[in-house]
């Protein structure tokens, strides 16, 4: 059990580094993400109330290219080859991906919804922990998918091109539960059987995700 | 002091779809033995070390690492073997910082890869990003992260390709290293001068075929 944490720990902190040095997932992400709430802002209209649809949008679509980048990253330096023979189970890898991907949805998160803040003029007030929470625990499930799916198109050609085919309709529950969830923060208003739904979706892809990444890693 | 042969191989192929790259290849390594794999490009042996080291399955045949089925018990097998390829490093990271994720996936000190990095002659760039390294010196990192893993079982896959003299020396010390522990190594090669000395048998592949014993004594011939 230590050992596990320990090498999801390694694993994690490895991807933040390489991402810290060489900033070239996020920073790309952020600004796609940017783009796509402009354009929704300029073509929709930028009224508060919409902000929330848009801001989710706009964080579905860059994470989609948050998580493609971070998988396709291991197999440029040519070293996914030996992450996948270190000995120890291949659920390690899972968790290590997914802490790597939480955090850095969570910054994501935070920069786009500070911009769609200023560009929609949300204010944010007393509902911002709960915000927070519901940004918590939908990086959580983006997270789960995505890493499961890193290992899903690990050897399939094309993979980056199936990447948002399957990430996007299967993370639909928590985009929509995030959608929800911040239109109740903002108002003031309970969460209601949308935080639930986001619960459940975590619970889930964090239950199955490890052995079937496992597995599917193994081939 | 291993019980079973560190590595037996029974009929083992491998199809990529209509492609056969490996058919019917049946070898055993004794402990203490390091076995040559020759062959032609193509020939099947980066295939085979790949099924040994459970980076790939095979279609057809089995397989065992220090007892442990390729198959079955391949994460058994990622703990007695060590496959050196021509995987990469993290550019963006040390080498120190390389060998020190290794070391923490691999469940060793992280003293003990600073000793391989002083070891492999890396020691004063240890803390450089590999980015700047030469070829040359993202070889001796790689032999340094095998080594520091303390293999049963060693697969090489040309380990001689962009090393000068200093580096091919360390290549004979990892592989001399595992056989004195009792281990095994197969060790697949173009270069038939420097690897001629290292092996004790030789396993020449052709189309992804063992080729007759009678051929072995001119394997030469085909690098």
């Amino acid at each position: 059990m230590v050992r596990a944490l320990e090498r999801a720990v390694a694993l994690a902190a490895k991807d933040l580094r390489v991402e810290w040095r060489r900033r070239e997932v996020l920073l790309p992400s952020a600004s796609f993400g940017l783009l796509v709430a402009l354009v929704l802002g300029l073509t929709q209209g930028a009224q508060p109330d919409r902000a929330p649809a848009m801001l989710w949008v706009a964080l579905a679509l860059a994470a989609v290219l948050l998580v493609e980048r971070t998988t396709e990253r291991e197999g440029e330096e040519g070293t996914l080859e030996a992450l996948l023979l270190y000995p120890g189970s291949r659920e390690d890898l899972f968790w290590g991906r997914w802490a790597a991907l939480v955090v850095l949805l969570l910054v994501l998160g935070l920069a786009l919804g500070l911009a769609q803040a200023v560009l929609f003029g949300v204010r944010l007030g007393p509902g911002w922990m709960r915000l927070a929470a519901a940004g918590l625990l939908a990086s959580c499930g983006l997270a789960a998918v995505g890493a499961l799916l890193s290992a899903l198109l690990l050897n399939v050609r094309g993979g980056h091109l199936l990447m948002p085919l399957l990430l996007l309709p299967t993370c639909l529950p928590v985009l929509l539960a995030g959608i929800r969830l911040t239109e109740a923060a903002l108002q003031g208003a309970p969460f209601g059987p949308w935080l639930g739904v986001l619960v459940v979706f975590d619970a889930l892809f964090l239950l199955v995700g490890p052995p079937l990444f496992a597995a599917v890693a193994e081939g | 002091m291993l019980t079973s042969p560190p590595v037996v191989a029974e009929g083992l192929g491998r199809r990529f779809g209509r492609v056969v790259a490996l058919r019917g290849v049946s070898l055993t390594v004794p402990a203490g033995t390091c076995l040559l794999l020759a062959g032609p490009n193509g020939a099947g042996k980066t295939t085979l070390l790949r099924i040994l080291a459970t980076a790939l399955r095979p279609t057809e045949g089995r397989a065992r690492v220090c007892g442990w089925d390729v198959v079955r018990e391949a994460s058994r097998v990622r703990e007695v073997c060590a496959y050196l390829g021509s995987g990469g490093a993290y550019t963006a990271l040390s080498g120190r910082e390389n060998l020190h994720f290794a070391a923490d996936m691999a469940g060793r000190p992280r003293a003990l890869a600073n000793r391989w990095l002083e070891r492999v002659g890396l020691g004063s760039v240890a803390d450089r990003p590999v980015a700047t390294y030469s070829l040359g010196m993202r070889r001796r990192l790689a032999l340094a992260r095998v080594g520091l893993l303390e293999p049963a079982v060693l697969l090489a896959d040309e380990p001689f390709v962009g090393l000068d003299e200093e580096g091919v020396g360390l290549v004979r010390e990892l592989v001399d290293e595992v056989r004195r522990r009792g281990g095994g190594v197969i060790l697949a090669t173009h270069d038939w001068d420097r690897a001629q000395p290292l092996g004790d048998r030789v396993l020449v592949l052709r189309d992804g075929r063992p080729q007759p014993q009678e051929r072995e004594a001119s394997a030469g011939a085909l690098w």
